[in-house]
Protein backbone atom coordinates (compact mmCIF):
# COMPACT_ATOMS: atom_id res chain seq x y z
CA UNK A 1 0.00 0.00 0.00
CA UNK A 2 2.84 2.10 0.94
CA UNK A 3 4.37 1.65 -2.66
CA UNK A 4 1.39 2.44 -4.54
CA UNK A 5 0.70 5.61 -2.35
CA UNK A 6 4.70 6.56 -3.07
CA UNK A 7 4.19 6.27 -7.13
CA UNK A 8 0.72 7.92 -7.00
CA UNK A 9 2.18 10.87 -5.29
CA UNK A 10 1.73 14.19 -6.82
CA UNK A 11 5.26 14.87 -8.30
CA UNK A 12 4.47 18.67 -8.55
CA UNK A 13 6.91 18.90 -11.65
CA UNK A 14 5.53 16.22 -13.50
CA UNK A 15 2.20 17.63 -12.60
CA UNK A 16 3.53 20.86 -14.27
CA UNK A 17 5.20 19.05 -17.47
CA UNK A 18 1.68 17.78 -17.94
CA UNK A 19 -0.70 20.76 -17.63
CA UNK A 20 1.71 22.68 -20.07
CA UNK A 21 1.93 19.72 -22.30
CA UNK A 22 5.42 19.69 -22.49
CA UNK A 23 5.90 16.27 -24.28
CA UNK A 24 3.36 17.64 -26.66
CA UNK A 25 5.36 20.73 -27.47
CA UNK A 26 8.48 18.74 -27.70
CA UNK A 27 6.88 16.31 -30.34
CA UNK A 28 5.86 19.80 -32.04
CA UNK A 29 8.94 20.99 -31.78
CA UNK A 30 10.26 18.32 -33.36
CA UNK A 31 8.26 18.48 -36.53
CA UNK A 32 8.67 22.17 -36.84
CA UNK A 33 12.18 21.98 -37.21
CA UNK A 34 11.88 19.82 -40.17
CA UNK A 35 9.54 21.95 -41.71
CA UNK A 36 12.03 24.52 -41.11
CA UNK A 37 14.92 22.64 -42.47
CA UNK A 38 13.57 21.18 -45.29
CA UNK A 39 15.32 18.48 -46.84
CA UNK A 40 13.34 16.15 -48.19
CA UNK A 41 14.41 12.87 -48.87
CA UNK A 42 12.27 11.82 -51.69
CA UNK A 43 13.53 11.03 -54.98
CA UNK A 44 11.29 11.80 -57.79
CA UNK A 45 11.41 8.92 -59.58
CA UNK A 46 10.69 8.82 -63.30
CA UNK A 47 12.22 12.27 -63.50
CA UNK A 48 15.43 11.42 -61.05
CA UNK A 49 17.06 8.29 -60.85
CA UNK A 50 18.91 6.70 -57.76
CA UNK A 51 22.67 5.88 -59.06
CA UNK A 52 23.04 2.08 -59.00
CA UNK A 53 26.23 0.42 -56.90
CA UNK A 54 28.55 -1.16 -59.18
CA UNK A 55 27.72 -4.91 -58.69
CA UNK A 56 23.71 -4.23 -59.26
CA UNK A 57 21.70 -7.34 -60.60
CA UNK A 58 19.72 -5.87 -62.67
CA UNK A 59 17.78 -7.90 -65.87
CA UNK A 60 19.68 -11.05 -67.30
CA UNK A 61 21.48 -11.05 -70.58
CA UNK A 62 23.06 -13.32 -73.27
CA UNK A 63 26.18 -12.65 -74.43
CA UNK A 64 28.28 -12.50 -78.15
CA UNK A 65 31.47 -12.28 -78.50
CA UNK A 66 32.48 -9.56 -80.96
CA UNK A 67 31.98 -11.31 -83.91
CA UNK A 68 28.40 -11.50 -83.31
CA UNK A 69 28.52 -15.58 -82.69
CA UNK A 70 26.67 -16.37 -79.10
CA UNK A 71 28.94 -17.20 -76.51
CA UNK A 72 26.43 -19.65 -75.11
CA UNK A 73 27.58 -23.63 -75.76
CA UNK A 74 24.24 -24.92 -74.23
CA UNK A 75 25.40 -26.81 -71.47
CA UNK A 76 22.51 -26.62 -69.08
CA UNK A 77 24.61 -25.41 -66.26
CA UNK A 78 22.53 -22.50 -65.85
CA UNK A 79 18.97 -23.83 -65.78
CA UNK A 80 21.00 -26.87 -63.32
CA UNK A 81 21.96 -23.61 -61.10
CA UNK A 82 19.13 -21.71 -61.00
CA UNK A 83 17.25 -22.09 -57.44
CA UNK A 84 14.07 -21.15 -58.56
CA UNK A 85 14.02 -22.84 -62.15
CA UNK A 86 13.49 -19.56 -64.54
CA UNK A 87 15.66 -20.66 -67.33
CA UNK A 88 15.02 -23.57 -69.89
CA UNK A 89 17.31 -24.32 -72.59
CA UNK A 90 16.86 -26.99 -75.48
CA UNK A 91 20.76 -27.91 -76.02
CA UNK A 92 21.75 -28.76 -79.50
CA UNK A 93 24.58 -29.85 -81.95
CA UNK A 94 25.78 -26.98 -84.54
CA UNK A 95 24.79 -28.48 -87.75
CA UNK A 96 28.29 -29.36 -89.94
CA UNK A 97 30.71 -29.01 -86.51
CA UNK A 98 29.97 -32.39 -84.47
CA UNK A 99 31.91 -31.32 -81.58
CA UNK A 100 30.29 -28.37 -80.87
CA UNK A 101 27.20 -27.61 -79.22
CA UNK A 102 24.51 -24.60 -78.61
CA UNK A 103 21.24 -23.50 -76.75
CA UNK A 104 19.23 -24.45 -79.91
CA UNK A 105 16.20 -22.12 -78.00
CA UNK A 106 17.19 -20.62 -74.66
CA UNK A 107 13.81 -19.65 -72.05
CA UNK A 108 13.55 -17.31 -69.18
CA UNK A 109 10.53 -16.68 -67.27
CA UNK A 110 11.28 -13.68 -65.63
CA UNK A 111 8.49 -13.67 -63.24
CA UNK A 112 10.09 -15.84 -61.44
CA UNK A 113 13.71 -14.94 -61.63
CA UNK A 114 14.39 -14.13 -57.92
CA UNK A 115 18.31 -12.04 -59.48
CA UNK A 116 20.39 -13.98 -57.24
CA UNK A 117 22.83 -14.14 -60.10
CA UNK A 118 23.85 -18.17 -59.59
CA UNK A 119 23.40 -18.69 -63.34
CA UNK A 120 25.86 -16.18 -64.14
CA UNK A 121 28.52 -17.66 -61.51
CA UNK A 122 27.43 -20.98 -63.16
CA UNK A 123 27.96 -20.41 -66.61
CA UNK A 124 31.75 -21.92 -68.03
CA UNK A 125 31.77 -19.36 -71.13
CA UNK A 126 30.82 -16.17 -69.44
CA UNK A 127 27.91 -16.36 -71.62
CA UNK A 128 25.06 -14.69 -69.46
CA UNK A 129 25.32 -11.45 -67.64
CA UNK A 130 23.38 -9.44 -65.53
CA UNK A 131 22.39 -5.64 -66.82
CA UNK A 132 21.93 -2.83 -65.15
CA UNK A 133 18.18 -2.75 -66.56
CA UNK A 134 15.30 -2.36 -63.90
CA UNK A 135 12.79 -0.72 -65.62
CA UNK A 136 10.72 -4.06 -66.40
CA UNK A 137 7.03 -3.36 -65.39
CA UNK A 138 4.47 -4.91 -68.02
CA UNK A 139 1.01 -4.34 -68.38
CA UNK A 140 1.13 -8.53 -69.46
CA UNK A 141 2.64 -11.27 -67.10
CA UNK A 142 3.32 -12.78 -70.67
CA UNK A 143 5.57 -10.39 -72.07
CA UNK A 144 8.60 -11.18 -69.36
CA UNK A 145 8.56 -14.78 -70.73
CA UNK A 146 11.43 -13.86 -72.69
CA UNK A 147 12.86 -16.20 -75.41
CA UNK A 148 16.53 -16.31 -76.94
CA UNK A 149 16.40 -13.60 -79.45
CA UNK A 150 14.79 -11.08 -76.74
CA UNK A 151 17.85 -12.25 -74.06
CA UNK A 152 20.24 -11.51 -76.76
CA UNK A 153 18.60 -8.11 -77.78
CA UNK A 154 19.21 -7.08 -74.13
CA UNK A 155 22.66 -8.08 -74.37
CA UNK A 156 23.52 -6.11 -77.09
CA UNK A 157 21.82 -2.41 -75.93
CA UNK A 158 23.57 -3.17 -72.24
CA UNK A 159 27.24 -4.77 -73.40
CA UNK A 160 28.01 -2.87 -76.51
CA UNK A 161 32.00 -3.81 -75.78
CA UNK A 162 32.14 -7.21 -76.77
CA UNK A 163 34.54 -9.96 -75.53
CA UNK A 164 36.97 -11.96 -77.98
CA UNK A 165 36.42 -15.29 -78.84
CA UNK A 166 38.02 -17.47 -76.12
CA UNK A 167 40.98 -19.51 -78.10
CA UNK A 168 42.00 -16.04 -79.13
CA UNK A 169 42.45 -14.40 -75.90
CA UNK A 170 45.44 -16.12 -74.65
CA UNK A 171 46.90 -18.82 -76.36
CA UNK A 172 47.08 -20.81 -73.17
CA UNK A 173 44.10 -20.30 -72.27
CA UNK A 174 41.75 -22.98 -71.44
CA UNK A 175 38.77 -23.68 -73.44
CA UNK A 176 36.67 -26.86 -74.31
CA UNK A 177 33.91 -27.64 -76.88
CA UNK A 178 35.13 -25.46 -79.00
CA UNK A 179 35.89 -26.53 -82.95
CA UNK A 180 39.68 -25.66 -84.10
CA UNK A 181 38.72 -24.33 -87.56
CA UNK A 182 37.84 -20.75 -86.33
CA UNK A 183 41.49 -20.98 -84.17
CA UNK A 184 44.26 -19.11 -86.47
CA UNK A 185 47.19 -21.38 -86.84
CA UNK A 186 49.74 -21.25 -83.92
CA UNK A 187 53.26 -19.13 -84.92
CA UNK A 188 55.92 -22.22 -85.49
CA UNK B 1 -41.02 44.53 -53.31
CA UNK B 2 -38.00 46.56 -54.25
CA UNK B 3 -36.52 46.92 -50.89
CA UNK B 4 -37.17 42.46 -50.44
CA UNK B 5 -35.81 42.56 -53.73
CA UNK B 6 -32.30 44.98 -52.98
CA UNK B 7 -32.45 43.19 -49.15
CA UNK B 8 -32.16 39.33 -51.25
CA UNK B 9 -29.92 40.35 -53.78
CA UNK B 10 -27.59 41.99 -51.55
CA UNK B 11 -27.88 38.69 -49.40
CA UNK B 12 -27.27 36.62 -52.40
CA UNK B 13 -24.45 38.27 -53.48
CA UNK B 14 -22.73 38.19 -50.32
CA UNK B 15 -23.36 34.39 -49.78
CA UNK B 16 -21.80 33.64 -52.72
CA UNK B 17 -18.90 35.72 -51.97
CA UNK B 18 -18.90 33.44 -48.98
CA UNK B 19 -19.57 29.95 -50.27
CA UNK B 20 -16.36 30.97 -52.84
CA UNK B 21 -13.65 32.05 -50.15
CA UNK B 22 -14.74 29.04 -48.03
CA UNK B 23 -14.81 26.55 -51.49
CA UNK B 24 -11.27 28.57 -52.23
CA UNK B 25 -10.22 27.55 -49.15
CA UNK B 26 -10.94 24.50 -48.71
CA UNK B 27 -9.10 24.01 -51.94
CA UNK B 28 -5.96 25.71 -50.82
CA UNK B 29 -6.61 23.29 -47.59
CA UNK B 30 -6.69 19.94 -49.40
CA UNK B 31 -3.45 20.88 -51.30
CA UNK B 32 -1.71 22.35 -47.80
CA UNK B 33 -1.87 19.88 -45.39
CA UNK B 34 -0.54 17.43 -47.56
CA UNK B 35 2.10 19.45 -48.40
CA UNK B 36 2.42 20.75 -44.68
CA UNK B 37 2.61 17.31 -43.63
CA UNK B 38 5.02 16.21 -46.16
CA UNK B 39 7.73 18.96 -45.17
CA UNK B 40 7.19 17.79 -41.75
CA UNK B 41 8.06 14.21 -42.53
CA UNK B 42 11.11 15.13 -44.68
CA UNK B 43 8.60 14.34 -48.06
CA UNK B 44 7.75 16.68 -50.85
CA UNK B 45 3.78 16.24 -50.88
CA UNK B 46 2.58 16.18 -54.50
CA UNK B 47 4.81 16.83 -56.98
CA UNK B 48 3.27 15.77 -60.25
CA UNK B 49 0.42 18.30 -61.04
CA UNK B 50 1.05 21.60 -62.15
CA UNK B 51 4.55 23.65 -61.34
CA UNK B 52 5.49 21.89 -57.51
CA UNK B 53 1.91 20.12 -57.68
CA UNK B 54 -0.04 23.30 -57.16
CA UNK B 55 -2.76 21.53 -59.20
CA UNK B 56 -3.54 18.89 -57.25
CA UNK B 57 -6.59 19.90 -56.17
CA UNK B 58 -8.24 20.04 -59.01
CA UNK B 59 -6.90 16.79 -60.51
CA UNK B 60 -8.52 15.74 -57.01
CA UNK B 61 -12.04 17.55 -57.96
CA UNK B 62 -12.04 16.04 -61.49
CA UNK B 63 -11.42 12.64 -59.91
CA UNK B 64 -13.90 12.84 -57.56
CA UNK B 65 -16.31 14.16 -60.17
CA UNK B 66 -16.15 11.68 -62.48
CA UNK B 67 -16.13 8.56 -59.89
CA UNK B 68 -18.82 6.12 -60.39
CA UNK B 69 -21.19 6.34 -57.10
CA UNK B 70 -22.06 3.15 -55.60
CA UNK B 71 -24.63 2.73 -53.03
CA UNK B 72 -23.93 -0.53 -51.32
CA UNK B 73 -26.39 -3.38 -51.54
CA UNK B 74 -28.46 -3.32 -48.28
CA UNK B 75 -27.65 0.02 -47.88
CA UNK B 76 -30.84 2.37 -47.04
CA UNK B 77 -31.01 4.58 -50.13
CA UNK B 78 -32.62 7.37 -48.45
CA UNK B 79 -30.46 8.28 -45.46
CA UNK B 80 -27.16 6.81 -47.69
CA UNK B 81 -28.17 9.81 -50.08
CA UNK B 82 -29.32 12.22 -47.11
CA UNK B 83 -26.01 11.95 -45.11
CA UNK B 84 -23.49 13.34 -47.38
CA UNK B 85 -25.77 16.76 -47.82
CA UNK B 86 -26.73 16.80 -43.98
CA UNK B 87 -23.36 16.79 -43.06
CA UNK B 88 -22.20 19.11 -45.78
CA UNK B 89 -24.79 22.16 -45.10
CA UNK B 90 -24.21 22.72 -41.46
CA UNK B 91 -20.46 22.81 -41.87
CA UNK B 92 -21.39 25.97 -44.70
CA UNK B 93 -24.33 27.37 -43.03
CA UNK B 94 -22.51 28.71 -40.16
CA UNK B 95 -20.48 31.01 -41.86
CA UNK B 96 -23.57 33.34 -41.94
CA UNK B 97 -22.56 34.93 -38.81
CA UNK B 98 -18.77 35.11 -38.95
CA UNK B 99 -17.61 38.56 -39.35
CA UNK B 100 -14.86 38.65 -41.63
CA UNK B 101 -13.88 42.32 -41.26
CA UNK B 102 -14.87 45.87 -39.85
CA UNK B 103 -18.86 45.95 -38.38
CA UNK B 104 -19.31 49.03 -41.05
CA UNK B 105 -23.00 49.75 -41.95
CA UNK B 106 -23.85 52.08 -45.07
CA UNK B 107 -27.20 52.08 -47.00
CA UNK B 108 -28.50 51.33 -49.97
CA UNK B 109 -32.38 53.03 -51.33
CA UNK B 110 -32.97 53.12 -47.07
CA UNK B 111 -31.80 49.08 -46.76
CA UNK B 112 -28.94 48.51 -44.37
CA UNK B 113 -25.93 46.42 -45.25
CA UNK B 114 -23.18 45.19 -43.83
CA UNK B 115 -20.59 44.45 -46.01
CA UNK B 116 -18.31 41.73 -44.14
CA UNK B 117 -20.40 39.35 -42.29
CA UNK B 118 -24.44 38.01 -44.21
CA UNK B 119 -26.29 38.00 -41.39
CA UNK B 120 -25.77 39.84 -37.74
CA UNK B 121 -28.06 37.69 -35.51
CA UNK B 122 -27.73 38.45 -32.03
CA UNK B 123 -27.75 34.37 -30.79
CA UNK B 124 -24.25 33.80 -33.58
CA UNK B 125 -22.51 31.86 -31.57
CA UNK B 126 -25.77 29.67 -30.71
CA UNK B 127 -26.44 29.16 -34.01
CA UNK B 128 -23.25 27.84 -34.80
CA UNK B 129 -23.39 25.52 -32.23
CA UNK B 130 -26.75 24.37 -32.55
CA UNK B 131 -25.49 23.66 -36.45
CA UNK B 132 -22.47 21.88 -35.58
CA UNK B 133 -24.41 19.77 -33.60
CA UNK B 134 -26.50 18.92 -36.65
CA UNK B 135 -23.93 18.39 -38.45
CA UNK B 136 -22.96 14.99 -36.46
CA UNK B 137 -26.22 13.41 -38.09
CA UNK B 138 -25.02 13.38 -40.83
CA UNK B 139 -21.72 11.15 -40.07
CA UNK B 140 -23.76 8.81 -37.46
CA UNK B 141 -26.39 8.36 -40.36
CA UNK B 142 -23.88 7.77 -43.05
CA UNK B 143 -22.04 5.46 -40.74
CA UNK B 144 -25.75 3.15 -40.19
CA UNK B 145 -26.74 3.73 -43.69
CA UNK B 146 -23.97 1.93 -45.22
CA UNK B 147 -24.90 -1.33 -44.11
CA UNK B 148 -21.31 -2.00 -43.02
CA UNK B 149 -19.47 -2.82 -39.74
CA UNK B 150 -16.87 -0.42 -40.15
CA UNK B 151 -18.51 2.83 -41.22
CA UNK B 152 -21.60 1.79 -38.16
CA UNK B 153 -18.61 1.62 -36.05
CA UNK B 154 -17.13 4.98 -37.07
CA UNK B 155 -20.78 6.25 -36.60
CA UNK B 156 -21.31 5.17 -33.28
CA UNK B 157 -17.28 6.28 -32.33
CA UNK B 158 -17.86 9.72 -34.02
CA UNK B 159 -21.92 10.11 -32.02
CA UNK B 160 -20.15 9.84 -28.32
CA UNK B 161 -17.10 12.05 -29.09
CA UNK B 162 -18.86 15.23 -30.72
CA UNK B 163 -21.48 14.75 -27.82
CA UNK B 164 -18.61 14.33 -25.40
CA UNK B 165 -16.55 17.29 -26.95
CA UNK B 166 -20.06 19.68 -27.95
CA UNK B 167 -20.31 20.06 -24.32
CA UNK B 168 -16.95 21.14 -23.94
CA UNK B 169 -16.56 23.44 -26.79
CA UNK B 170 -20.01 25.14 -25.42
CA UNK B 171 -18.32 25.51 -21.90
CA UNK B 172 -15.24 27.12 -23.23
CA UNK B 173 -16.94 29.52 -24.90
CA UNK B 174 -19.11 30.65 -21.99
CA UNK B 175 -16.40 32.63 -20.48
CA UNK B 176 -16.27 34.76 -23.60
CA UNK B 177 -19.92 35.08 -23.63
CA UNK B 178 -19.93 36.72 -19.79
CA UNK B 179 -17.07 38.92 -20.77
CA UNK B 180 -18.90 40.27 -23.68
CA UNK B 181 -21.97 40.45 -22.49
CA UNK B 182 -23.53 39.00 -25.58
CA UNK B 183 -24.17 35.75 -27.69
CA UNK B 184 -23.69 37.95 -31.39
CA UNK B 185 -19.73 37.18 -32.89
CA UNK B 186 -20.27 40.72 -34.43
CA UNK B 187 -20.96 42.10 -30.73
CA UNK B 188 -17.87 40.03 -28.88
CA UNK B 189 -15.41 41.24 -32.23
CA UNK B 190 -15.84 45.00 -31.20
CA UNK B 191 -15.53 44.33 -27.45
CA UNK B 192 -12.21 43.38 -28.32
CA UNK B 193 -10.87 46.38 -30.00
CA UNK B 194 -7.52 47.98 -28.96
CA UNK B 195 -3.95 46.18 -28.37
CA UNK B 196 -4.11 43.03 -28.78
CA UNK B 197 -4.53 42.37 -24.64
CA UNK B 198 -8.00 43.49 -24.86
CA UNK B 199 -8.22 39.89 -27.01
CA UNK B 200 -10.68 37.76 -24.97
CA UNK B 201 -7.38 35.28 -24.59
CA UNK B 202 -5.15 37.83 -22.36
CA UNK B 203 -8.24 40.41 -21.54
CA UNK B 204 -8.38 41.31 -17.76
CA UNK B 205 -9.79 41.23 -15.45
CA UNK B 206 -10.29 37.21 -16.40
CA UNK B 207 -7.82 36.02 -19.00
CA UNK B 208 -9.48 33.06 -21.02
CA UNK B 209 -6.35 30.94 -21.41
CA UNK B 210 -7.78 27.92 -19.92
CA UNK B 211 -10.79 28.37 -22.28
CA UNK B 212 -8.66 28.75 -25.25
CA UNK B 213 -6.63 26.03 -24.82
CA UNK B 214 -9.83 23.75 -24.04
CA UNK B 215 -11.72 24.88 -27.20
CA UNK B 216 -8.87 24.53 -29.14
CA UNK B 217 -8.76 20.79 -28.19
CA UNK B 218 -12.28 20.30 -28.23
CA UNK B 219 -12.59 21.99 -31.95
CA UNK B 220 -9.72 19.57 -32.90
CA UNK B 221 -12.05 16.51 -31.43
CA UNK B 222 -15.22 17.93 -33.18
CA UNK B 223 -13.72 18.11 -36.06
CA UNK B 224 -12.70 14.27 -36.14
CA UNK B 225 -9.09 15.43 -37.24
CA UNK B 226 -6.03 13.94 -35.59
CA UNK B 227 -5.02 13.30 -32.46
CA UNK B 228 -8.65 12.91 -32.03
CA UNK B 229 -9.20 10.85 -35.95
CA UNK B 230 -11.58 7.61 -34.27
CA UNK B 231 -14.19 7.97 -36.48
CA UNK B 232 -12.29 7.57 -39.46
CA UNK B 233 -9.42 5.81 -37.93
CA UNK B 234 -7.43 4.64 -41.54
CA UNK B 235 -5.77 1.59 -39.70
CA UNK B 236 -8.29 0.44 -37.75
CA UNK B 237 -11.92 1.25 -39.14
CA UNK B 238 -10.62 0.85 -43.42
CA UNK B 239 -12.12 4.92 -43.77
CA UNK B 240 -14.69 4.94 -40.68
CA UNK B 241 -18.43 6.91 -41.35
CA UNK B 242 -17.33 7.20 -45.45
CA UNK B 243 -15.98 4.03 -45.87
CA UNK B 244 -18.54 3.10 -48.19
CA UNK B 245 -18.77 6.63 -50.02
CA UNK B 246 -17.27 7.16 -53.30
CA UNK B 247 -17.52 10.02 -56.36
CA UNK B 248 -19.23 12.95 -55.08
CA UNK B 249 -20.77 11.93 -51.93
CA UNK B 250 -17.38 11.68 -50.81
CA UNK B 251 -15.87 14.73 -51.92
CA UNK B 252 -19.20 16.17 -49.64
CA UNK B 253 -17.88 14.67 -46.60
CA UNK B 254 -14.45 15.69 -47.49
CA UNK B 255 -15.37 19.47 -47.87
CA UNK B 256 -17.68 19.40 -45.15
CA UNK B 257 -14.31 18.40 -42.79
CA UNK B 258 -12.37 20.95 -44.09
CA UNK B 259 -15.72 23.79 -43.74
CA UNK B 260 -15.70 22.34 -40.28
CA UNK B 261 -12.25 22.99 -39.44
CA UNK B 262 -12.44 26.57 -41.26
CA UNK B 263 -15.58 27.38 -39.60
CA UNK B 264 -13.86 26.45 -35.93
CA UNK B 265 -11.05 28.65 -36.61
CA UNK B 266 -12.95 31.31 -37.42
CA UNK B 267 -14.99 30.79 -34.63
CA UNK B 268 -11.39 30.76 -32.36
CA UNK B 269 -9.77 33.83 -33.76
CA UNK B 270 -13.49 35.77 -33.88
CA UNK B 271 -13.87 34.79 -30.11
CA UNK B 272 -10.75 34.88 -28.28
CA UNK B 273 -8.31 36.59 -30.75
CA UNK B 274 -9.76 39.26 -31.46
CA UNK B 275 -11.46 38.87 -34.86
CA UNK B 276 -10.69 41.20 -37.48
CA UNK B 277 -8.58 43.86 -35.24
CA UNK B 278 -5.26 44.10 -35.59
CA UNK B 279 -2.98 43.77 -32.76
CA UNK B 280 -2.87 47.32 -32.44
CA UNK B 281 -5.36 49.96 -32.13
CA UNK B 282 -7.03 51.66 -35.60
CA UNK B 283 -5.56 50.29 -38.97
CA UNK B 284 -2.31 51.02 -40.31
CA UNK B 285 -4.44 51.98 -43.49
CA UNK B 286 -6.10 54.42 -41.39
CA UNK B 287 -2.89 56.17 -40.69
CA UNK B 288 -1.96 56.74 -43.61
CA UNK B 289 -5.12 58.32 -44.65
CA UNK B 290 -6.37 55.46 -46.23
CA UNK B 291 -9.53 54.58 -44.74
CA UNK B 292 -11.63 53.86 -47.19
CA UNK B 293 -9.26 50.76 -47.57
CA UNK B 294 -8.84 49.80 -44.08
CA UNK B 295 -11.15 46.16 -44.26
CA UNK B 296 -8.16 44.70 -46.92
CA UNK B 297 -5.82 45.25 -43.35
CA UNK B 298 -8.58 43.71 -40.89
CA UNK B 299 -9.77 40.99 -43.56
CA UNK B 300 -6.06 39.84 -43.87
CA UNK B 301 -5.83 40.52 -39.98
CA UNK B 302 -8.43 37.72 -39.72
CA UNK B 303 -7.34 35.72 -42.70
CA UNK B 304 -3.75 35.22 -41.10
CA UNK B 305 -5.43 34.18 -37.53
CA UNK B 306 -7.56 31.68 -39.21
CA UNK B 307 -4.89 30.11 -41.47
CA UNK B 308 -2.75 30.08 -38.21
CA UNK B 309 -5.34 28.06 -36.51
CA UNK B 310 -5.37 25.81 -39.90
CA UNK B 311 -1.94 25.45 -39.94
CA UNK B 312 -2.07 24.03 -36.36
CA UNK B 313 -4.40 21.78 -37.04
CA UNK B 314 -1.59 20.16 -40.03
CA UNK B 315 0.90 20.66 -37.28
CA UNK B 316 -0.97 18.81 -34.86
CA UNK B 317 -1.37 16.03 -37.35
CA UNK B 318 1.48 15.73 -38.16
CA UNK B 319 2.75 14.77 -34.90
CA UNK B 320 0.54 13.41 -32.71
CA UNK B 321 -0.47 9.56 -32.81
CA UNK B 322 -4.25 8.86 -32.16
CA UNK B 323 -5.91 8.53 -28.79
CA UNK B 324 -7.36 5.12 -27.27
CA UNK B 325 -10.93 5.29 -27.22
CA UNK B 326 -10.90 5.11 -23.23
CA UNK B 327 -7.99 7.70 -23.08
CA UNK B 328 -10.24 10.57 -25.57
CA UNK B 329 -13.12 9.82 -23.33
CA UNK B 330 -11.05 10.26 -19.97
CA UNK B 331 -9.99 13.39 -21.53
CA UNK B 332 -13.22 14.55 -22.83
CA UNK B 333 -15.21 14.41 -19.44
CA UNK B 334 -12.63 14.32 -16.65
CA UNK B 335 -10.00 16.87 -17.75
CA UNK B 336 -10.99 19.36 -20.39
CA UNK B 337 -15.12 19.43 -18.63
CA UNK B 338 -13.51 20.60 -14.83
CA UNK B 339 -11.65 23.10 -16.54
CA UNK B 340 -14.21 24.44 -18.65
CA UNK B 341 -16.55 24.49 -15.74
CA UNK B 342 -13.98 26.45 -13.29
CA UNK B 343 -13.18 28.54 -15.99
CA UNK B 344 -17.16 29.75 -15.73
CA UNK B 345 -16.83 30.08 -12.05
CA UNK B 346 -13.66 32.11 -11.91
CA UNK B 347 -14.84 34.24 -14.92
CA UNK B 348 -18.22 35.05 -13.68
CA UNK B 349 -16.74 35.72 -10.09
CA UNK B 350 -13.72 38.18 -11.85
CA UNK B 351 -16.13 39.80 -14.05
CA UNK B 352 -18.46 40.49 -11.31
CA UNK B 353 -16.31 42.03 -8.60
CA UNK B 354 -14.31 44.05 -11.60
CA UNK B 355 -18.35 45.71 -12.59
CA UNK B 356 -18.70 46.58 -8.82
Amino acid sequence: MSSTSTTKRLNLYEWFKTITFYEILVGMKATLSHLLNYRPVTLQYPHEKRTLPDNYRGMLALLRYDDGTEKCVGCDLCEAACPSRVIRVVSAEVPGEPTKRYAKEYYMDMTRCLFCGMCVDACPVDALGMTREFEWAVYDKRQLHLNKQQLLAIGDRSFPVREKRLELQHPNVAFFNVAFKHVPPKPD
Amino acid sequence: MTEFGLRLAISLTQIAAVMGIVVVTVLILTLAERKVLGWMQDRMGPMEVGPYGILQPFADAIKLFFKEDIIPAGANKFLFTMAPILCLIPAFIGFAVIPWGPSWTFEINGVTVKPFVISDINIGILYILAFASLGAYGIILGGWASNSKYSLLGGLRSAAQIISYELNVGLAIVGVLIMAGSLSIVKITDAQAGWFWEWFIFKMPAPQIFAFVVYVISAVAETNRVPFDLPEAESELVAGFFTEYSGLRFAFFYLAEYANMVLVSCVASALFLGGWHAPYPGTIMELVGLSSWSWIESTMWFAVKTYSFLFLFFWLRATLPRLRYDQLMRFGWKVMLPIALGNIVVTSIAVFLYNR
